[in-house]
């Protein structure tokens, strides 16, 4: 037999696309005759346009058109929202400005240098009002969100005696910052239409079925007749799930010109057309008795969303699972402001639900005289606290073990500022993370052709996660073929519907489709055998036959092979094809499922100029089946990079007087570079897993990132005693208190 | 980004003709011209190119060292003489940007490089450097990033040069071209503060050219240091940085130099904390009081009041540094 | 040489160096925009034919270094010859690394032709030793240059230098200030704000002719006019290093350069660095680490690290990763990063 495919890190099987630079980004896509398109933004935050001056722009050598609320077509569907995850956009359907930078106008030219300076010459005049930008300024104004992941609010057993009856009790404030996802690729999209009611984007998205959902209701056409295309996606991180405005933009100006337009978005609309992951502020008590074992958790979470849509920061989903404690209340909150909507971002929840809840943990851990990650093994969760379910696996004790050893965790002194080198004072930190591992529905078709090949299909897209290359794994053992002779495709909604690339759950829910309907297709291959009398096979039972290396072979009698390739030939056929839907596996409803981690950190910290190094970094993640260990190690890192960045850089910051962003572009919106990322330790801990889906897959996109904040803010106040309570931790924030 | 004519001049000489007229622009490495012609914050109304003029050249120049004004940060950072005689301006331009910055960006357009002040590169707010009289969006807006020292009611942008922040200690002197006149700039005198006019940032006038950058003869060498913090450990500009160089005799500071950036308006020397150093032995003690000196009236702002203590601390980390203390 | 190393070769950026003789540090950088020779000649001394060489180097304003048992012959036009004497235990592992990074092997010769850019012209590892005269060698790299074969009735000595002087003249002024005749200037331009500027862009080893608005960065040039995709914009500032390109062999911004002002240099994209379907080493470490994951990024970290290895500077993880901050990765894909670069390394003759 040959070695089968999953389980092997393999390398990319699109690697080579991607370093010749032959791989096709969305607005890469070569359309002829193509024009460009710019937005204009709006320059306050509230209030609006009482006039809007396009006559220069219009003038402009190479200028098509000019489109503002005046003139460009109207679409009643464009503010209506059929999902929650669904964003309402802004299409220049009327004269209300509810953020800076949304757009006004749009500008389209047969050059891209002409489109850009034309966009500059519009001007308009506003009745503006004052825009509130930070969730601190309007605590007061907060509610109660309607839903957060589960129920916005939850009280489990007696909270107030859990508080009262506790030996250790600590309570905290933290806040996280404003963070914008800032993909590598600026969102782009190519429109264009045939005749009146056909629709073809290209689009840089995570979610190319929503995008065609979302743009055919919008415009009012029929489904089928718009067509959303997408390769290759340059990282999205939840910014690009939902379409946003520049994608209707894009579709109107098309529209509007009857040419091809191409609309990338600039960096600086980056931080405020495609979304955010909102500021919160969440104050945290905590209880437990002499042991250590929690008594009461009190988690209060506020997030901001805009005035006219909403999203939820969900940063108490983690506290209703993740340690087993009799008495546990939680309350998600909103507070509207004059920003643009925010939206999921990478572990969106979990990461900010961490960092508060892990640092309180390790203050209460000091305050008990207790380890830290002996505190969280005292306080595992056999099974979900939440739902009472037993967990389908769970390795975090293994985890806890892991990092412990990969951090040298037996090194660390009981106190704070023990250890010094130097100009440098060196802590340890630790924390758990964990995710939910979600399965949607999802479609696939395999085919197999008179070559003997397969082609797979399924409507997903590859951000960036090695999409393409565990579906063609996948394919290759169901069929039981090579990986050179599998080609498996994605990235437009001619294909079979797939769900959207986020929440870590293309491996769990596309995957087992693509899994589902290659073996059915070799059962077609099957049966289409042992009843063909052609075939070496004909007669047999369907049990009796196995597949290897693209040909059929009845079992103890190797010379009996019926090649697919002959399979085909004979059936008079091109192909032969099955497409089959996958649903959430059965067990699902009887086992809770969450992928679990731990942390650990080892940080330097000169005091005196409040800079950070990272020594080491551990994490130690049990996911389910690992189908490719190269890939997933790269998206467990990717994730932890994240957690650096949170930890200690990223922050967009809007003018406290007009709620105007501030920090516009990369060299003001700080993400870690190279020098900020030592060699990270990323350990996989296998887990067996019958009930998740018949991959025993659980995703793990998003599980590397909660937790490594907390990680690295534990870290340091066990370097300094300095307990910094809001992101980002920056040299000012270590240095405030620092004795000189 | 506005049409603008261009020019590639065949020399010099051509080169300082056609920038004669108000509005033309000499295009060195583009690193800030072409990033602030795209934001429309800067709009020439002619390019004059100097990528082809003859002025890169690294040369001896007595015991000194004359810098071509073409000569890209890259070059000069890896030229053998700035590495054994220099090695402060070696230091501040390897602390400086990225690798394909550094090869582009040269010495003379970093002399004029522009502040990154977030509000005087966003058009949509006021800005008195970019759109004199329209007032200044930082003073209370955030301020983070921006100057205590040599601020004025009109402007708090800071200048963020690396380079400019060794030069300052190393007494660079600036040679210039235009219409027949040569003239030598020391570098104190290159570039003004904001007072009421921040869109005047140095002396140069129209169609001026930089030729070359003189170094003098350095007694610094041995005892130099450029120290800069900032967010991130590469590719940030500095909260705070300091370029100090100590001349030590016989135990005692015979000369200092002390500059800082990050936190002026311009390019800031202390002559004040320079004078605390000399005759001393080099020493904790001291450093702290040369540091303290060298704050002189800082003017804080809501979000970057730490700066004054970083400041002191960073220049007395960079003279420890320099003095060789562990 | 050893097997696995890919030897310099013509094109390839020089390794960088810098040598701590007694007199003075010699460094490669101070031959910016001059050419400059570089050889191994073990059993050479000046005596024999330094004179007539260093009369015309000074001509040409070229400088010559020559690596010999003794230590370092450094020839500049202004200056007398000098001899950096290798007793100093640095400049001998300083020569031997040098000697390393060339791609000769302890004890053999060579000669490299660099011109003002740092592109190699020229490359030889004679199978015999130079042995007593270095002309032998420079007469090989003169006919090359030339592509001319010796003419008799002069002796082999003369025609050593006539023919290295005229090499120089036909190819070795490539990058330099002003440029020589193979890579004429590009001419003066004066054009109107608003008119379109005809320009020859050499983009991958091919001119590519061009009328374009000033306004137009290299950047857009490519991916706009010249299909040319694999150049990515990321942010369009200079702040991100997606666009990342090697112009005359070095990392540069595609986005922060106009596309008229490139005229006159080699530009190298990402479409440019494999041969055929021979992936270049970084190429193929990239994919054997998993350097990468949604791939935006990945032409502009592939292609500073080109330039870095070739330019030999950084070498430790900390130094890679200072060198390669200008290039961001938002899917965080750093730490394989810099192992596919590092275990590019030994590939790439740095």
């Amino acid at each position: 037999m040959t070695r089968p495919l999953v389980g092997t890190g393999i390398d990319r099987v699109d690697g080579r696309k991607k370093v010749t630079g032959g791989a096709t980004y969305a607005a890469e896509v070569q359309v002829a005759n193509v024009t460009h398109a710019v937005i204009v933004g709006s320059t306050i935050g509230r209030g609006r346009i009482t006039a809007i001056e396009t006559r220069a722009a219009e003038a402009a050598p190479g200028v098509l058109a000019v489109l503002t609320h005046h003139n460009a077509p109207r679409f009643p569907g464009v503010t209506a929202k059929a999902e929650a995850n669904d964003r309402v956009v802004q299409g220049l359907q009327d004269d209300a400005v509810l953020y800076h930078d949304q757009p006004i106008a749009v500008v389209v030219a047969d050059t891209l240098e002409r489109a850009q300076h034309a966009a500059a010459l519009v001007t308009a005049e506003y009745d503006a009002a004052a825009a509130v930008a930070d969730v601190e300024a309007d605590l007061a104004a907060a509610f109660v969100a309607e839903t957060a992941r589960g129920p916005a609010q939850i009280s489990r057993g007696d909270v107030a005696a859990g508080l009262a009856a506790a030996k250790t009790r600590i309570e905290a404030t933290y806040t996280t910052p404003v963070e914008t996802h800032n993909p590598m690729e600026p969102h782009a999209t190519i429109a264009v239409w045939h005749g009146a009611d056909q629709l073809t984007l290209y689009d840089s998205t995570q979610a190319i079925f929503n995008v065609r959902r979302r743009l055919s209701a919008m415009l009012g056409l029929a489904p089928e007749n718009v067509r959303v295309i997408n390769h290759f996606v340059g990282g999205g991180f939840g910014s690009k799930g939902a379409p946003w405005s520049h994608v209707l933009l894009a579709a109107i100006a098309a529209k509007a010109t009857g040419r091809a337009v191409k609309l990338a978005i600039t960096r600086p609309q980056a931080q405020s057309l495609v979304g955010h992951r909102p500021k919160t502020v969440q104050k945290l008590e905590l209880a437990a008795d002499a042991r250590g074992q929690l008594t009461a958790i009190r988690h209060d979470a506020v997030s901001e969303t805009s005035r006219f849509d909403q999203f939820i920061e969900s940063c108490t989903a983690v506290t209703r699972m993740l340690y087993a404690c009799p008495s546990v209340a939680t309350v998600q909150r909103l507070v509207r402001l004059d920003v643009p909507t925010p939206t999921f971002t990478r572990a969106p929840g979990e990461s900010t639900g961490t960092f508060a809840l892990e640092s309180a943990l390790d203050e209460l851990a000091q305050a008990a005289g207790i380890d830290p990650l002996e505190l969280r093994r005292r306080n595992h969760a056999d099974r979900d606290p939440e739902t009472g379910k037993p967990w389908s696996s769970k390795s975090l004790l293994e985890c806890y073990r892991r990092v412990a050893d990969g951090v040298d965790w037996a090194r660390r002194s009981p106190r704070t500022r023990a250890t010094r080198d130097g100009r440098w004072l060196i802590g340890f930190g630790c924390a758990t993370t964990t995710r939910p591992s979600r399965q949607l529905p999802a479609s696939a078709r395999a085919r197999i052709g008179r070559d003997g090949r397969a082609i797979v299909q399924a409507g997903t897209q590859d951000i960036g996660t090695g999409t393409y290359t565990i579906m063609t794994q996948i394919a290759g053992d169901a069929l039981a073929l090579p990986i050179g002779d599998v080609r498996f495709e994605l990235g437009d909604t001619a294909l079979p519907e797939a769900p959207p690339s986020v929440g870590s759950f293309t491996a769990a829910s596309t995957g087992p489709a693509v899994h589902n309907a290659c073996v059915a297709l070799r059962q077609a291959l099957i049966e289409r055998a042992i009843h063909d009398p052609a075939s070496p096979l004909h007669g047999l039972g369907a049990d009796a036959i196995e597949a290897e290396d693209g040909a059929l072979i009845a079992r103890g009698d190797r010379k009996r092979r019926d090649g697919y390739a002959a399979i085909v030939a004979r059936s008079g056929q091109p192909e032969i094809s099955v497409e089959l839907h996958t649903e959430a596996h059965k067990d699902r409803d009887t086992y809770s499922v969450s992928g679990f981690g731990a942390i650990a950190a080892r940080v330097r910290v000169d005091e005196e100029l409040g800079e950070v190094r990272l020594d080491r970094l551990v994490g130690a993640f049990a996911a389910g089946r690992i189908l490719n260990p190269k890939t997933a190690r790269s998206q467990l890192i990717g994730g932890m990079v994240w957690g650096i960045g949170q930890a200690l850089h990223e922050h967009s910051v809007r003018d406290p007087r007009t709620a105007r962003m501030v920090t516009r572009d990369l060299a003001d919106y700080h993400v870690p570079v190279h020098a900020d990322v030592p060699d990270l330790d990323v350990v996989l801990v296998p887990e067996d897993d019958p009930h998740v889906n018949e991959l025993g897959v659980k995703g793990l996109g998003e599980l590397s990132t909660p937790g490594v904040a907390a990680a690295i803010a534990n870290a340091i106040y066990h370097a300094t005693g300095n307990r910094v309570r809001d992101l980002p931790i920056t040299p000012d924030k270590l240095m405030s208190s620092a004795p000189r | 980004m506005k049409p603008f004519s261009y020019v590639r001049p065949a020399d010099a000489g051509a080169a300082i003709q056609a920038a004669a007229a108000g509005g033309a622009r000499f295009l060195a490495g583009g690193t800030t011209l072409i990033d602030l012609m795209r934001l429309e914050v800067m709009s020439p109304t002619a390019l004059v190119d100097l990528g082809r003029l003859p002025l890169a050249a690294i040369e001896r120049h007595g015991d000194g060292l004359r810098i071509g004004a073409m000569a890209r940060n890259t070059d000069v950072a890896h030229h053998a003489l700035v590495a054994e005689r220099y090695p402060l301006l070696a230091q501040a331009l390897l602390a400086g940007a990225s690798q394909q910055v550094r090869n582009m960006a040269t010495v003379g357009g970093n002399l004029l490089q522009r502040t990154r002040c977030p509000y005087f590169r966003d058009l949509a707010v006021p800005c008195n450097k970019r759109a004199p009289g329209s007032g200044c969006s930082a003073l209370e807006g955030y301020t983070r990033s921006h100057a205590i020292l040599g601020t004025s009611a009109s402007c708090i942008a800071t200048h963020p040069s690396d380079m400019c922040v060794a030069l300052a200690a190393l007494d660079a002197v600036v040679h210039t071209r235009r219409a027949g006149r040569e003239r030598a700039i020391p570098f104190a005198e290159l570039h003004t503060l904001p007072g009421d006019h921040p869109e005047i940032e140095h002396v140069l006038e129209q169609g001026e050219l930089i030729t070359h950058v003189e170094l003098p003869p350095s007694p610094f060498a041995a005892h130099a240091r450029y120290v800069k913090v900032r967010d991130r450990a590469a590719f940030a500009f500095a909260l705070v940085s300091a370029a100090v160089g100590l001349d030590v005799a016989d135990g005692r500071i015979r000369a200092a130099r002390i500059a800082l950036g990050g936190v002026a308006t311009r390019p800031w020397r202390s002559v004040e904390a320079e004078q605390v150093l000399v005759g001393q032995a080099p020493g904790r003690a001291v450093f702290e009081r040369a540091a303290a000196a060298a704050l002189v009236d800082p003017k804080p702002r809501r979000d970057n009041a730490f700066k004054v203590a970083l400041a002191q601390r960073t220049i007395v980390r960079a003279l420890e540094l320099a003095w060789g203390t562990p | 040489m050893r097997a696995t190393r890919m030897p310099i070769a013509v094109g390839m950026v020089a390794p960088s160096f810098i040598l701590h003789g007694d007199a003075r540090p010699l460094a490669s950088s101070e031959c910016r925009g001059r050419p400059w020779v570089l050889a191994f000649a073990r059993r050479w001394t000046p005596e024999a034919d330094a004179g007539p060489i260093r009369a015309q180097l000074r001509g040409l304003g070229a400088i010559l270094f020559v690596v010999s048992d003794t230590g370092v012959w450094s020839f500049r036009p202004d200056d007398d010859v000098e001899l950096s004497a290798a007793p100093s235990k640095r400049l001998r592992a300083e020569l031997a690394e040098l000697a390393e990074r060339f791609g000769v092997d302890a004890g053999d010769d060579g000669v490299f032709v660099i011109d003002g850019d740092g592109i190699v012209r020229f490359a030889q590892a004679p199978s015999e030793q130079l042995a007593q005269t270095l002309a032998d060698a420079l007469d090989a790299a003169g006919r090359e240059l030339l592509g001319l074969p010796p003419r008799p009735g002069i002796t082999r000595r003369d025609w050593a230098v006539m023919s290295l002087v005229a090499g120089f003249g036909l190819v070795l002024f490539h990058g330099c200030r002003p440029p020589g005749p193979e890579r004429p200037a590009p001419a003066p331009i004066a054009a109107n704000a608003g008119s379109e500027i005809d320009i020859v862009l050499r983009v991958n080893g091919q001119d590519r002719r061009l009328r374009i608005d000033a306004r137009v960065s290299l950047l857009d040039a490519l991916r706009e006019r010249l299909a040319l995709t694999g150049t990515r914009k990321g942010c369009d500032h200079g702040q991100c290093g997606a666009c990342t390109v090697l112009s005359d062999g070095r990392a540069v911004n595609a986005c922060l350069t106009l596309a008229v002002a490139a005229e006159g240099t080699e530009i190298t994209t990402i479409e440019g660095l494999a041969r055929g379907e021979q992936l270049h080493p970084v190429q193929a470490e990239f994919i054997t680490h998993d350097a990468f994951q949604c791939g935006y990024c990945t032409s502009g970290q592939i292609l500073s690290a080109v330039a870095l290895l070739h330019e030999g500077r950084a070498k430790t993880d900390d130094e890679v990763r200072q060198q390669m901050s200008g290039n961001l990765c938002r899917c965080g894909a750093y730490p394989n990063i810099i192992a596919a670069i590092q275990a590019a390394r030994k590939d790439v003759a740095s």
